[in-house]
């Protein structure tokens, strides 16, 4: 923070007056201009979760279709087409749209309060990565409003294998909308993720040092590095796809000595680490709220972080564990086996030190505590089939089986979703000054936790039944009427929970129980925040002394009120709390990124009828793209400050811009 | 829907769940390839549970144990503020260590043994080439040579019914004419994909005669789900008079009595469900042989019907040409040479029709006829008739089918 406040970032300060119209900067605090404009960390989170959460009920209801149509067998509820795109889409959207992002929101909003920040690094980087995001999700779901012949939404499936979703055995351009949707959300993912690591690398309260991080921090940190690292192999095979169907080149068109097997490798080097990026938050979460309920220090944090950063690394080694069965040979199949079971060991270790934490606690079941056991029991389960797939063999059973569909929804929803679950109610007063009531979170868990087990753990008897993933129907005498039935049943119960859980948040958003700050006698510095938390965060930058830094200043307040005195001067004689402007060029850069990228999607590599439009379409796009950083970078990385008096009020205004 | 739910609902047998004896069971084995990886499989299994009640009773114990029940332990002193402890975690990781070497060990042992015949049974195996084409299977004997017409020979071909020697390990050589198909047969062998400019392979043996189902396991485009197939596993010597009735060209039927092109008389007795009849996705068999004695069901499929009509197979013929058939199928010997379809030269002597997805019976065979875009989405078929404008009136069907049924 110190940083940002020296005087060498302010000189522009006067002629901020003399400035264009155009290049005024928006005020708005209220209304829809000050969303789209919005720089402001928590405001990004909350649009963030926000759009994840709609995108979760879309996915949700495209599984229940899923299971609708084979609740039975040889049934007719959707057609193969339709059902193709529903699993398509359904596991796009769950890790693209729902997952990724829903952390995406706790990054935003959590993580600069845990390491006392008063925003992420570059605050209109930020914006952009949500407005990217959203264009990235607008092109994926485009196909669903556009004629299904030529377009549709993707059918190729979620892993999208050459060459079937090549131009020969896919014309329509439902692949293309895949494919440059996954390239958005790839952009934005990245920019948001360096943000993340230049702001918890760079703007730690001063005593924060990196063995006091908060849990949840860390895993923010690995996973922006894992999205960091691995998104750039899925950009260069969409990249290359992209290349075969608009432009004719031959990465895997087998007629010219094209290699699909090439795909399966970029697109596992990244989907792998991309398992990590959807669990690792989540432990991350689970790491915050056992060691609040038990009201006991994390046991063996030192191990719990390294193994996080051990999973980290390991996880770009096992990618062709998804791929035992493409015949790579022996030695590559023992390796990948061996390192895939080494992997197992810092995640057990894991679970062995959440136990530990509640260990000797004061356990207090409130309803994000019955979420994080929940999450401890199924991600378990959801762990040990997954050594089974470690071992190879057995796998070549297994692979594109019920089986898998099993283990990765044990980890998955049994997993993240409910440590993300969790994590909502959790921060929730946090964020809303609200508390969503105990009876209400806890039906909802029960109906989530029963409906989640009897939906998936008759897959596992499926997948060894035989019961291949991806098929519309089949046939009533293979024995797994009885196993499907029961599944869709569990959905059905599963979806009410859903239903039920998300009935509560709305209405206790609205109308809930009022509570204060550090609802939950916290442990980490976001708790020591009044809610609704103001929009410079922290009025003073505290001082980190201990690992649990809020539960450290709790007991030791007297020493923490003279020093906290002592700051607010010296912050003061450097000008006051910095604040950044808000902006409206990341929303615009992203709006050229989206309409460029619809030209580009609709674009044949014959000139068809309509390639004027097509071109115009993705040039436009191309130009507001550049107009937008053209304009972002025109206004600078400006600032105004904010002056509070003794009782934490605002006293000059906004007016003193910098 | 719900009224077929509810009647579904009501036939549930709820030991199935457990059961897990289905015709594609992969715990229920046939050969020493699945036998090998289920036991890897029931060691990842023993071991993991084991784990599971280890850790599981921990943490059910804490959760009880240390549960604050009442207001008073909650606003209790915390507890006292431990960091971890080294020597629990370090053993915990041997431990762990420890149980992934039991795993690790047989896995490494069957990642060999599963990958190629074994040295000591290479003399003895059987070689045949398989392909998977959007949405069927094609077999290939390289080694045996089938008449075409007179002295004119080529490898033997079929489709979608493999049939191998019982006790004779075969190796499967897996190629693709477009996608990537993966070829998973649960009781005899985990699967292996076909994937496009790699030469991949697997081996498998069946102990005993019998049959299995089979059915391709990667996602493959719009009929992935009904991409399925069979493998038949004859006693050596049935096996080599199977190659025998199959290395011969097509079965010519009574040819003297083809000049009658008009055979109505045996339109009025079509028996069976007429296409129709059909629902959309309808389950294509018709009787519960293939499910209880599959293999009889296969022997008794090799003979022709005794009550065929030699007019009406003249007829179906004619019309096979006619309808452009020939130009996607070969029927050895007759007038067919296509090559994108299945080879149709004893399609007769198939239990299944349409990539094992219909039984090979009269009025199954006439739905796919009547309209194979119903039964199988997207496929070549369905295009080609309307590419090429084909309409087939009922007779037309009828004597198609006769003509086919009787190929055996």
């Amino acid at each position: 923070m110190d940083a940002l406040a020296k005087p060498a970032l302010l000189t522009k300060e006067e002629k901020a007056a003399a400035k264009p119209r155009l290049l005024a900067h928006p005020t708005a605090k209220t209304g829809l201009m000050s969303w789209l404009t919005t720089v402001d960390h928590k405001r990004i989170g909350f649009l963030y979760g926000f759009f994840a959460l709609c995108f979760f009920l879309v996915g949700g209801f495209e599984a229940l279709l899923i299971r609708t149509q084979l609740m039975v067998p040889n049934n007719n509820v959707l057609t193969a087409q339709q059902y193709n795109t529903m699993f398509t889409m359904h596991g796009t959207t769950m890790i693209f749209l729902a997952i990724m992002p829903m952390s995406a929101a706790f990054f935003n909003f959590i993580m600069p309060l845990q390491i006392g920040a008063r925003d992420v690094a570059f605050p209109r980087l930020n914006a952009f990565s949500l407005w990217t995001f959203v264009a990235g999700a607008i092109i994926l779901n485009i196909g669903w409003f556009l004629p299904t012949a030529t377009h549709g939404a993707p059918d190729g499936g979620w892993f999208g294998y050459a060459p079937l979703t090549s131009r020969n055995f896919i014309p329509k351009h439902s692949i293309d909308y895949w494919v440059m949707g996954l390239q958005l959300l790839g952009v934005a993912s990245i920019a948001a993720s360096l943000n993340f690591i230049v702001t918890i690398i760079n703007l730690r309260a001063p005593g924060m040092t990196m063995m006091r991080l908060p849990v949840f921090t860390w895993m923010t940190l690995v996973t922006s590095f894992l999205i960091v690292l691995s998104f750039p192999a899925i950009t260069i095979a969409l990249v290359e796809l992209m290349m075969d169907r608009q432009f004719g080149t031959n990465f895997f068109e087998v007629s010219n000595g094209g290699m699909p097997i090439l795909w399966q490798h970029l697109f596992w080097v990244f989907g792998h680490p991309e398992v990590y990026i959807l669990i690792l938050p989540a432990m991350g979460v689970i790491s915050e709220i056992l060691p609040t309920f038990s009201r006991k220090p994390l046991f063996g944090y030192p191990i719990v972080v390294f193994s996080g950063a051990c999973i980290g690394f390991l996880g770009f080694g096992v990618w062709s564990h998804h791929m035992f069965t493409t015949g790579m040979g022996t030695v590559a199949t023992a390796a990948f086996a061996m390192a895939t079971m080494a992997i197992a060991v810092p995640t057990g270790v894991k679970i062995f030190n959440w136990i530990g934490t509640i260990w000797g606690g004061h356990i207090q079941l409130r309803t994000p505590m019955m979420f994080a056991l929940g999450f401890v029991w199924m991600f378990m389960i959801g762990g040990l089939s997954g050594v089974m797939h470690s071992a190879a063999p057995a796998d070549a059973q297994q692979q594109d089986s019920y089986f898998v569909i099993a283990h990765f929804h044990y980890v998955l929803i049994g997993g993240s979703l409910f440590a993300l679950l969790a994590g909502i109610h959790y921060w929730f007063p946090l964020m809303f000054g609200r508390k969503v009531s105990e009876f209400w979170g806890k039906l909802s868990f029960w109906v989530i936790f029963v409906g989640f087990n009897v939906t998936f753990f008759p897959m596992h008897f499926l997948g060894l039944n035989g019961m291949p993933r991806r098929t519309f129907t089949y046939d009533s005498n293979m024995g797994w009427n009885t196993a499907n039935f029961v599944s869709t049943m569990g959905a059905y119960v599963l979806g009410i929970g859903v239903f039920i859980y998300f009935a509560v948040m709305v209405y206790t958003y609205l109308k809930g129980e009022r509570v204060g700050g550090d609802v939950w006698d916290g442990r980490t510095l976001e708790w020591s925040l009044p809610n609704p938390v103001p929009e410079y965060n922290y009025r003073v930058i505290p001082t980190v002394h201990a690992r649990d830094a809020w539960w450290y200043e709790k007991h030791h307040q007297e020493e923490i009120k003279k020093e906290q005195s002592e700051h607010a001067k010296a912050e003061e004689a450097h000008g006051g709390i910095h604040m950044p402007f808000q902006s409206i060029w990341p929303l615009v850069t992203s709006l050229g990124v989206l309409i460029g990228a619809i030209g580009i999607s609709a674009l044949d590599s014959n000139p068809a009828p309509g390639i004027h439009i097509k071109l115009a379409t993705t040039l436009i796009g191309g130009a507001v793209m550049f107009l937008g950083v053209y304009f972002w970078s025109l206004e600078g990385n400006e600032g105004y400050h904010i002056h509070l008096d003794e009782n934490g009020n605002v006293v000059e205004g906004e007016h003193d811009h910098h | 829907m719900i009224s077929t739910a509810f009647l579904a609902g009501c036939k549930l047998d709820i030991t199935e769940l457990w059961r897990m004896d289905g015709h594609q069971s992969t715990l229920l084995t046939a050969g020493p390839v699945a036998a090998e990886q289920k036991q890897v499989f029931m060691v990842t299994v023993w071991v993991t549970l084991v784990i599971f009640i280890l850790v599981g009773s921990t943490l059910a114990y804490a959760m009880i144990k240390f549960r604050a029940r009442t207001a008073e332990e909650e606003h209790a002193e915390p507890p006292p503020q431990g960091h971890g402890n080294p020597l629990v975690e370090l053993s915990l990781i041997a431990a762990s260590v420890g149980a992934l070497v039991i795993i690790a060990v047989p896995t490494l042992r069957a990642i060999w043994y599963t990958y190629d015949v074994p040295v000591e049974q290479k003399d003895n195996v059987y070689e045949v080439n398989a392909t998977g084409y959007q949405w069927w299977f094609r077999f290939e004997y390289p080694t045996e040579q089938a008449t075409v017409k007179g002295a004119q020979k080529m490898p033997l071909v079929a489709a979608n019914e493999l049939v191998v020697p019982a006790g004779r390990p075969v190796r499967v050589n897996l190629r693709t004419a477009d996608v990537i198909h993966s070829f998973w047969i649960p009781k005899l062998a985990g699967k292996v994909d076909m994937i496009p400019n790699r030469a991949n392979f697997l081996w498998l043996k069946a102990d005993e005669p019998g049959y299995y189902w089979g059915q391709c396991a990667e996602y493959c485009g719009d009929s992935h789900a009904v991409m399925r197939f069979r493998v038949v596993a004859l006693p050596q010597k049935e096996f080599y008079e199977w190659l025998d009735q199959q290395t011969k060209p097509a079965r010519e039927v009574a040819a003297q009595t083809a000049a009658n092109d008009q055979p109505k008389a045996q339109f009025a007795s079509w028996k069976g469900k007429t296409p129709d009849e059909f629902r959309q996705n309808e389950y294509g068999f018709s009787s519960e042989q293939l499910n209880v004695s599959p293999l009889e069901a296969w022997r008794g499929q090799q003979f022709p019907d005794k009550n065929e009509d030699p007019a009406l197979v003249a007829q179906g013929r004619k019309l096979f040409g006619a309808k452009t058939c020939i130009a996607c199928h070969t029927v050895r010997g007759h007038e067919g040479a296509g090559v994108t379809g299945p080879d149709l030269t004893h399609v007769g002597a198939r239990t299944t029709i349409a990539a094992g997805l219909l039984e090979n019976n009269p009025e199954q065979l006439r739905r796919w006829l009547h309209n194979p875009a119903a039964v199988k989405p997207g496929n070549k078929m369905a295009k080609g008739f309307i590419d090429n404008n084909i309409k087939l009136t009922a007779e037309d069907e009828i004597a198609l089918v006769a003509y086919l049924e009787s190929l055996k």
